[in-house]
């Protein structure tokens, strides 16, 4: 039967090339591009103008002289940087826990924390938009214990940590799981008879996780150190509902990665030439951590070998 | 965890270890007080967890606004009655129908459905390649598929975005599409678009999965004279049954809980329950929207996820048993 010889495994790889192709490899040559464009409120022919680095000069002034960008840049620092920590010692502290209860609680505690990340985004918003909102939970409880006298509004009045908290707080409690999950696994691997030898030489639980959990997992630690990191620096979805429904004050709320949706999409702004130099921006640092996590990653195949040899 | 990202570590991590554990595997790690202490501050630690589903769940319940889980209140099925009857804010001027919630949950599910579907589809054979086939370029391309995944997804759509605009009018002005055309294609576009960020990583989840099948069992169909298509159709999509039913499941989810994507590309008149929530407390829209009302649809919102709890248990466990053949 003759039929049009493709080689396999390009006929296999064929429907995931093209969409890759559509909707990654296109889009960002056309985001790049139109960062070199005056393009704005989607008048796309406006992407056949060329304005050299114009875009990137607008946006060097509104970094040194816009007291709102400014804002932007500070609270992406404190934001990857807390969250970044949150996740990674608090991922760590989960799997630790975890590991040393007994197997049934211990799947009970995992599965409730891993709850926060298969919530879709519009519900968790709305979790703790009941949450911190003047009339909700937390400042029920404060009132209650007569820490307070009357309600605060914490996202949009007590500026800057408010806010701050209050998106570390969110996006802590969805990222946390994934260093939970694999610290978790990461102690799982270590062969049983370790610690069962480190016992048997009356080693104490805290021997056991400082001279053998942590150093055999170091390079878990690392990973998902980097991993998150980039993680947080790109991610705005609960970001943005949380700043949208006003749960925290627009600018201490606003990370880069929603400045450029927000510049691109807010309907006040619709300058998609300058969204595009912010994003090219975070696209440079992204493809830079993303290579040194591949990096990390190949250290981590040549410790799995080595650790064959045990 | 070499790079198969979270997912393959979800599916490691979350399977209980019964069928494996023999009894010398017990290992008291910790004494018994240590062990309760701990429960104890793990406990505490989840209160705000438990603590804000617990207020969602009562508040859909609750015949007057609680701030907190524990207030007195009167048990009522009102919010529910409301929520189905589409009063879904009584003091807004806006009238929505009993319709209108059917379109927004079924809209919500034709996402979901079409990311997983595309998901699957182009996943599954590009992950069987980079398994099994030894071609150029495979090492650097899926290294390429992890760079692909750690990419600021924010850059993207604004290109996404640009091509939708692009390919939109030219249907509306060149084509004259109708209404329901231009419709059907923001779904069309909104499914192909979200589905594609999903591609790096699934491909990557599957590649684990085909990776467990010997190789002897391809190999004898392959002898017997059957082309990799067939084979693939044939006996590998039946071995990988498991890890198509993770895929799929977790595909859903992406589609299900997808925000962004969708208030960014479907039309306000085709509304999600993500962009029905976003649009009650978005700008000053909290003035007229009741809360106990937007909390039954939440808590509607909510109930894969909570079946994804409930029944995916089991199929983790079996998904990362492997597949059928244990060699």
């Amino acid at each position: 039967m003759p039929r049009p010889r493709l080689p396999p495994p390009a006929l296999f790889l064929s429907l995931a090339a093209f969409l890759v192709l559509v909707f990654y490899m296109v889009p960002l040559i056309l985001t790049l591009w139109a960062s070199l464009t005056p393009v704005r409120n989607w008048d796309i022919a406006q992407l056949r103008q060329f304005v050299g680095a114009e875009n990137y000069r607008r946006l060097f002034h509104l970094i040194r002289f816009d007291p709102d960008v400014s804002t932007v840049v500070k609270t992406t620092i404190v934001f990857v940087a807390g969250t970044l920590t949150v996740n990674v010692l608090g991922g760590l502290l989960l799997a630790l826990a975890a590991f040393i209860i007994e197997e049934r609680a211990s799947l009970g505690f995992r599965l409730l924390w891993f709850l926060p990340r298969m919530t879709p985004v519009a519900v968790f918003g709305l979790l703790w938009y009941y949450f911190f909102y003047p009339q909700g939970t937390l400042n029920a409880i404060l009132l209650k214990l007569h820490l307070i006298s009357h309600p605060v509004n914490w996202g949009q009045d007590v500026l800057p940590w408010g806010p701050w908290s209050i998106i570390i707080f969110v996006n802590g409690l969805v990222g946390v799981s994934y260093g939970m999950i694999i610290f978790y696994s990461a102690f799982k691997a270590i062969p049983k008879d370790i610690y069962r030898a480190a016992l048997v030489d009356g080693a104490r639980l805290r021997d056991l996780v400082f001279r053998i959990m942590l150093p055999l997992t170091r390079w878990h630690l690392i990973f998902v150190t980097v991993w998150q990191l980039l993680s947080l620096l790109t991610t705005y979805a609960h970001l943005f509902v949380l700043v949208e429904w006003g749960v925290v004050e627009k600018w201490h709320g606003m990370t880069w990665a929603l400045y450029v949706f927000e510049t691109a999409f807010g309907s006040a702004v619709n300058d998609q030439a300058l969204a595009s130099a912010a994003a090219t921006l975070l696209v440079v640092v992204g493809i830079g951590l993303g290579l040194l996590t591949l990096r990390l990653m190949g250290f981590e195949r040549e410790l799995g070998a080595i650790r064959g040899e045990l | 965890m070499q790079g198969e990202g979270l997912l393959a570590g979800l599916l490691g991590s979350l399977k209980p270890r019964r069928r494996r554990r023999q009894p010398t595997e017990e290992l008291p790690l910790a004494s018994r007080a240590v062990s309760y202490t701990v429960i104890a501050a793990l406990l505490a630690a989840s209160l705000p967890i438990i603590l804000s589903y617990t207020l969602l769940v009562e508040l859909s319940f609750s015949a007057s606004f609680i701030a907190t889980p524990f207030e007195k209140t009167s048990f009522t099925l009102e919010n529910w009655r409301l929520f189905f009857q589409g009063r879904l804010a009584p003091t807004a001027a806006q009238i929505y129908t009993p319709s209108y919630i059917r379109r927004m949950i079924l809209d919500t599910l034709i996402v979901a459905l079409g990311v997983m579907g595309v998901v699957v589809a182009s996943a599954t054979p590009a992950a069987y390649a980079f398994s099994r086939m030894n071609f150029r370029g495979r090492g650097a391309l899926m290294r390429f598929l992890i760079l692909l995944h750690a990419f600021p997804g924010v850059a993207l759509i604004i290109g996404v975005y640009a091509i939708y605009v692009y390919t939109y009018r030219r249907l509306a002005l060149g084509l004259h599409a109708g209404e329901a055309a231009l419709l059907a294609y923001a779904f069309l576009y909104v499914i192909v678009a979200r589905a594609s960020l999903e591609i790096p990583m699934s491909t990557w989840l599957m590649k684990g999965f085909f990776d467990r099948i010997p190789w002897e069992v391809e190999w004898a169909a392959l002898v017997d004279g059957a082309s990799r298509l067939r084979v693939f159709t044939r006996i590998m999509l039946p071995l990988v049954k498991p890890g198509l039913a993770a895929l799929s499941i977790f595909s859903f989810m992406a589609g299900w809980e997808e925000l962004i994507y969708v208030v960014v590309f479907l039309p306000s008149k085709a509304p999600t329950l993500a962009s029905y929530i976003h649009s009650q407390l978005s700008g000053g829209a909290i003035e007229t929207a009741y809360l106990p009302v937007v909390a039954a649809a939440a808590v509607v919102y909510l109930i894969p996820t909570i079946l994804f709890f409930v029944f995916t248990q089991s199929l983790l466990v079996e998904a990362a048993e492997g597949a059928g053949v244990k060699a």
